[in-house]
């Protein structure tokens, strides 16, 4: 049904600098289902990610985005986040100087003001990361530290599902989470991801390796090579990647 | 220019603010000190006896065009002096900062650290010159200016000057102009942070390490957040 797709992207090309990565991608994400998209290193991964969540280096040259039926192309990254859209980042920056609790505070409430509602009371909030850091078993220390500063690969993937948690969004795009997590943090990243899951909500998961799909289980599989998706099928299409590799699809 | 002698074992504390308006905020929050009103030209000669100690902060104002001269004398051995602030210059400022720091003895310490943002078509210097004598041994110097430079059009001198005439000494000074960083910018938008509330983040934290030399309380979180808001409506 049509009011059930969260994305559709029809024919996105995009470039950065000179070069172009995506050549013409398509996908669409409806209400409830986990995708995962999976290729080679260079096949446009990362690109797809930022441009869903409009990083300025990079130019889309063709094709359209829509999210629950709005350009998402023309909206800047703070309209995409209000909208709904959130991304984990591969290689979250370090914001020195400002704290986890002052980062969360203003980005819940600037919401909450784009969105025509009151801000959190002080105590509202507090309850809140408490609640969403327990959630993903964050500790309570963290709340003081510096954003992602000193943050171990772990700690700073955990601090990522933290954010997703507190800001609820409809649409996770997840940007190869598992690169440089161990397999405890690994388990906690995938239940924190997998108790946020509604029927109402969708996840994109964007990833090179397998791991984080033994816990994470798709719906819907899709190989991106040279900036297309060149495949979608079902979850066996996972174990067909790891047993022959990228180059036995076409 | 006012000579102010420190006596031995005394301490000096006074803040040195330039604004276009009065900071009536900023009554009973501890901080006391000259009020230099916009446009003036301020001197002021501090000499320090043996373990006196002198904690100068500075702060100057958006729409304050001033300039401010510091002759700072370690006389005694033991003296310290730590002499910091910030500048904010959202519009057409002219600001000049000159301090002339002399180590005269023995174990003696200074620290400055200057921080400044700006912008439009303000221009600023800073000018740190540090003697250290040649009988001046087993002494500390330090010197930090930091600027933020946000438009094309706006101008930032920082000049360091070291002289260095003893050997046993401990030394080193840093000048740095640079912008806001974008990547920070973009993953705080990603959030949810509309663009100007993330370099008024930016800023803030940027200026925290100067705010934070002064004495913890009431008085800072004061001044914090007079120049907090200062930061998010002129720039």
């Amino acid at each position: 049904m049509e009011n059930d797709i969260l994305l559709k992207i029809e024919g996105l090309r995009a470039r950065v600098e000179d070069k172009e990565i995506l050549k013409g991608v398509d996908l669409t994400v409806r209400k409830g289902e986990t995708h995962v998209v999976m290729g080679p290193n260079g096949a446009g991964k990362s690109t797809l990610s930022s441009v869903l969540a409009g990083k300025p280096q990079y130019t889309v040259t063709d094709g359209a985005v829509t999210f629950m039926g709005r350009d998402l192309l023309k909206m800047s990254p703070e309209e995409r986040s209000w909208a709904g859209i959130f991304l984990s980042f591969q290689y979250p920056v370090e914001i020195p100087g400002v704290s986890i609790t002052n980062f969360m505070k203003t980005a819940v409430n600037s919401r909450r003001k784009a969105l025509g509602e009151e801000p959190l009371t002080a105590a509202a909030f507090l309850k809140l990361m408490k609640e969403k850091m327990a959630l993903v078993q964050m500790r309570q220390e963290f709340a003081k530290r510096e954003v992602n500063v000193g943050f171990s690969g772990g700690e700073k993937k955990r601090n990522e599902i933290f954010q997703m948690a507190m800001l609820d969004p409809v649409l996770s795009i997840l940007d190869e989470t598992d690169s440089g997590l161990d397999v405890d943090a690994l388990r906690i990243v995938a239940e924190g991801v997998n108790t946020l899951k509604t029927p109402e909500k969708a996840t994109i998961v964007i990833t090179h390796y397998q791991r984080l799909l033994d816990y994470i289980v798709p719906d819907i599989v899709h190989v991106l090579k040279d900036g297309r998706i060149v495949k979608t099928a079902g979850k066996e299409l996972v174990a067909q990647i790891e047993e022959q590799g990228y180059d036995s699809i076409n | 220019m006012d000579e102010i002698i420190i006596k031995s074992g005394k301490t000096f504390r006074s803040m040195f603010l330039a604004a276009a308006h009065d900071a009536p905020e900023l009554t009973g929050s501890g901080i006391c000190g000259f009020d230099v009103l916009s446009g003036r030209e301020f001197s002021t000669h501090v000499v320090l006896e043996e373990n006196a100690s002198a904690d100068i902060p500075v702060l100057i104002m958006p729409g304050a065009d001033t300039r401010m001269d510091f002759r700072i004398e370690l006389a005694g051995p033991g003296a310290s002096c730590r002499l910091f602030g910030l500048y904010l210059c959202p519009d057409t400022e002219n600001v000049t900062i000159n301090v002339e720091l002399f180590h005269r003895v023995h174990h003696c310490s200074s620290h400055q650290l200057f921080k400044g943002i700006v912008s439009g078509k303000a221009r600023t210097g800073f000018y740190g010159r540090i003697v250290v004598d040649p009988d001046a041994q087993v002494t500390e110097a330090y010197q930090e200016n930091h600027n933020l430079l946000l438009s094309d059009t706006a101008r930032v001198d920082t000049q360091p000057q070291l002289e260095i005439y003893a050997d046993d000494v401990k030394c080193s000074h840093g000048a740095t102009i640079g912008k806001l960083n974008e990547d920070e910018q973009f993953y705080m938008r990603s959030r949810g942070i509309p663009e100007n509330e993330a370099k008024v983040l930016q800023m803030v934290s940027f200026i925290s390490s100067v705010l934070d030399i002064l004495p913890e309380g009431n008085g800072r979180e004061k001044l914090a957040a007079y120049v907090e808001h200062a930061v998010r409506t002129s720039f």
